[in-house]
């Protein structure tokens, strides 16, 4: 660097103006270069920051979210979009299976007649003519056949025809066939739910729509567990198929009931179908007897009429009535055929299912009690299960005098089997009504909806129906050791408006052990012939008793139920307000039971 | 000044080496995620062959649980039959059943 000397000015003027000008221009650029520089820098900082601060906070700091999003793998799916339905203990009772169907984009089918000719070999099934019909009717998509077996899926493809493809579905199957036919209903071919359970929660079937993304946990309990037991569906099927068989009957239904918590452990209405090869179009054998089906019951409604009577304090336990002489009223007569003809006791007046008696207790309970109790025992409104084959009942608008007689005994008012089983559950339970249900309820969901009887009644009554066992009607439902109790009922059946004698409803509601009920056993055959054996009768003591006897003591061993030694029920002696007077002498169970009055 | 400038020369080798470092690692890192990632997938597929197999075999074992085949089966195959309600007896008996005295209580 040069001094500076005296020469200065000279030197200064050696300086390039422009030199300076370009320098202080030079400088300028450079400011503004430094500044951009920083504000880029600023920004470059800012955006990684930002993108440090937010990898922390995913890495280290996962939020709900990300752990749902990162565990929602596919392969968490279920394998098939509708889910499994399974009975209480697991078994499984209706799965979709993955299947593959057969369709065609017609417009690219080249030579339609060879193509469908040679598809047709290959299926068996399907005729060529069908198949072309199919081709002809354009458009671009058309099926040709749904849910093919893996070899038919191989020798589709071997056959190497353009213009047809597959497509992945899914084929309902129930393993058990018609066991659960009308409980479970079935699908159509597209896995829509058509009746039964399948109907009732086909949203909470379909698992895709509800979530798409599964949480590990939740993916096993999709299935559909429902109350029903595999083992006592069977065997109720059986015993009933066995019934109807025998007594020529043009159907049976059948309900088992859990009396402490509503659930129904089996539920069979026959005829049935197998809801493997239906679609549709099933006739009488569709129809389901155990809860869209209204009959009137008969004698198993005198459990309702003497638990009113004795609730309402209408009759005491050691009350009786004289049935002698027939009830006439209007053009109406109530008898019993094979009466006793003398007084008889309340609890006589059940064992030997007297009309007249029920008829005379009923009109001092009165008509607004009676159907005050019959609403609460759930007998005027549809059992409140949850599929959707449900009978409404039918009762009289007009409820005079005779309404109540006839409805005192089960005539005159039509219930469906599963609204009768859960009422008498009631009777027996300590007198609570529970809500029918098709799903398995844990000890917390018992729901109880009303208070019908008081338990000093509902004690009362499971004495007097296990005496219509031991001495009165219901003998042949009795199962050595399991105290069972119950109530017969035939009922005829009303041909053109009127009862006919040749075509009845028999019927018995048992439940078992009856010191401290746990099941509620329903059953009813409809049209029964009376055969040789029954010495000619078809009522519910002949036909239904030994189908509940035998139900009762398969489902008792089943779910381990100790007999209990039958000497230490009571020695029904005189004197006692449950004694039954005839009990001593031998009575013909048959003979015992009125014929003429529609009821027995 | 000399001194500063020596530690900004040391920073950026250090940092260079740490930079080339990271990358050694990510670079390592990245093909570990590619690999288990490639592995994650194939095991999805086996794992859903499986469930899928799981669920047929499922509806099969129901299937063959049918009740009247068990019955027609343990009829000819084992000679059972259905346990009658007599043959049931509760804790009562069996307290009453008597014992031989082994010795052990001496």
């Amino acid at each position: 660097m040069n001094k500076p000397t005296s020469a200065g000015p000279a030197l200064f003027d050696q300086l390039d103006p422009e030199r300076i000008r370009v320098e202080s221009s030079r400088k300028l650029a450079l400011e503004m270069g430094r500044t951009r520089l920083m504000i880029t820098g600023v920004v470059l900082a800012m955006a990684f920051t930002a993108l440090g601060v937010r990898l922390a906070e995913l890495t280290a700091f996962g939020t709900p979210e990300n752990v749902r999003l990162a565990a929602a793998s596919p392969h968490l799916e279920s394998v098939v979009a509708r889910a499994n339905i399974r009975d209480r203990n697991g078994v499984v009772i209706a799965s979709s299976l993955p299947t593959q169907s057969l369709y065609a984009d017609p417009r690219d089918v080249m030579d339609g007649a060879r193509a469908a000719q040679k598809i047709s070999e290959v299926l068996g099934a399907t005729t060529p003519e069908s198949i072309l019909e199919k081709l002809d009717q354009g458009g671009r998509f058309q099926w040709i056949a749904r849910n093919l077996t893996p070899a038919q899926v191989y020798a589709v493809n071997r056959l190497g025809l353009p213009g047809f493809g597959f497509r992945r579905e899914e084929k309902r199957i129930y393993p058990f066939g018609p066991i659960f036919a009308h409980v479970l209903g079935y699908t159509d071919v597209d896995g829509r739910g058509i009746s039964g359970v399948e109907s009732a929660f086909e949203d909470r079937l379909n698992t895709r729509i509800k979530g798409q993304f599964d949480i590990p946990g939740e993916v096993s309990s999709t299935d559909l567990d429902l109350s029903l037991d595999i083992r006592m569906q069977s065997i109720l099927r059986e015993e009933l198929l066995a019934a109807q068989n025998r007594f020529s009957a043009i159907g049976a239904a059948g309900v088992v009931l859990d009396a402490k918590s509503g659930e129904v452990l089996a539920l069979v209405s026959l005829p049935d179908f197998d809801p493997n090869t239906s679609n549709g179009g099933l006739g009488v054998s569709g129809f389901n007897r155990a809860t869209k089906g209204v009959y009137e019951m008969g004698s198993t409604f005198k459990l309702f009429a003497t638990a009113t009577a004795l609730d309402t304090g209408a009759v005491g336990i050691s009350d009786g009535y004289d049935t002698s002489e027939p009830i006439k009223a209007a053009r109406f007569t109530i008898s019993d055929f094979h009466g006793k003809k003398r007084w008889l006791s309340i609890p006589e007046i059940l064992v030997y299912s007297s009309n007249i008696g029920t008829a005379k207790m009923a009109l001092d309970v009165g008509a607004k009690r009676q159907k005050e109790y019959l609403r609460k025992f759930g007998m005027l409104e549809s059992a409140g299960i949850e599929i959707p084959e449900v009978g409404k009942p039918l009762y009289p608008d007009r409820w005079g005098d005779i309404s109540t007689m006839t409805i005192s005994y089960g005539h005159g008012i039509a219930v469906s089997p599963l609204q009768l089983a859960s009422g008498v559950a009631a009777v027996v339970n300590g007198g609570v009504m529970l809500r029918p249900t098709i799903l398995k309820r844990g000890a917390n969901d018992i729901k109880i909806e009303e208070r019908v009887i008081s338990p000093k009644t509902s004690k009362i009554m499971r004495a007097m129906m296990r005496l219509v066992v031991r001495f009165g009607t219901g003998k042949n439902a009795d199962v050595n050791g399991y105290m069972v109790g119950g109530k017969t009922g035939t009922a005829e059946k009303q041909v053109a408006g009127k009862y006919s004698e040749d075509a009845v409803v028999s019927s018995f509601v048992g439940a078992f052990p009856m010191n401290d009920p746990r099941y509620i056993v329903f059953v009813l055959v409809d049209e029964p012939q009376g055969i040789k054996s029954t010495f000619g009768y078809a009522t519910g003591g002949w036909v239904a008793a030994p189908v509940v006897s035998n139900v009762i003591s398969r489902i008792g061993t089943i779910e381990g139920i100790i007999p209990q030694p039958t000497d230490a029920e009571n020695k029904n002696s005189p004197g006692t307000p449950l004694y039954i007077e005839t009990a001593a002498k031998k009575i013909n169970n048959a003979a015992s039971q009125g014929v003429r009055s529609a009821t027995y | 000044m000399s001194k500063k400038t020596g530690f900004i020369r040391h920073t950026t080798v250090l940092f260079l080496l740490l930079a080339g470092g990271i990358s050694v690692v990510l670079f390592s890192v990245k093909y570990q995620v590619q690999a288990l990632e490639d592995e994650r997938i194939s095991l999805i597929n086996e794992i859903r062959n499986e469930k899928q197999s799981i669920h047929v075999l499922n509806a099969e074992w129901s299937y063959l649980n049918d009740p009247s085949r068990l019955s027609e089966m343990s009829t000819r195959y084992l000679g059972l039959v259905p346990v009658s309600p007599k043959q049931l007896s509760g804790s009562e008996i069996i307290k009453n059943i008597p014992q031989r005295d082994n010795g052990d209580s001496q």
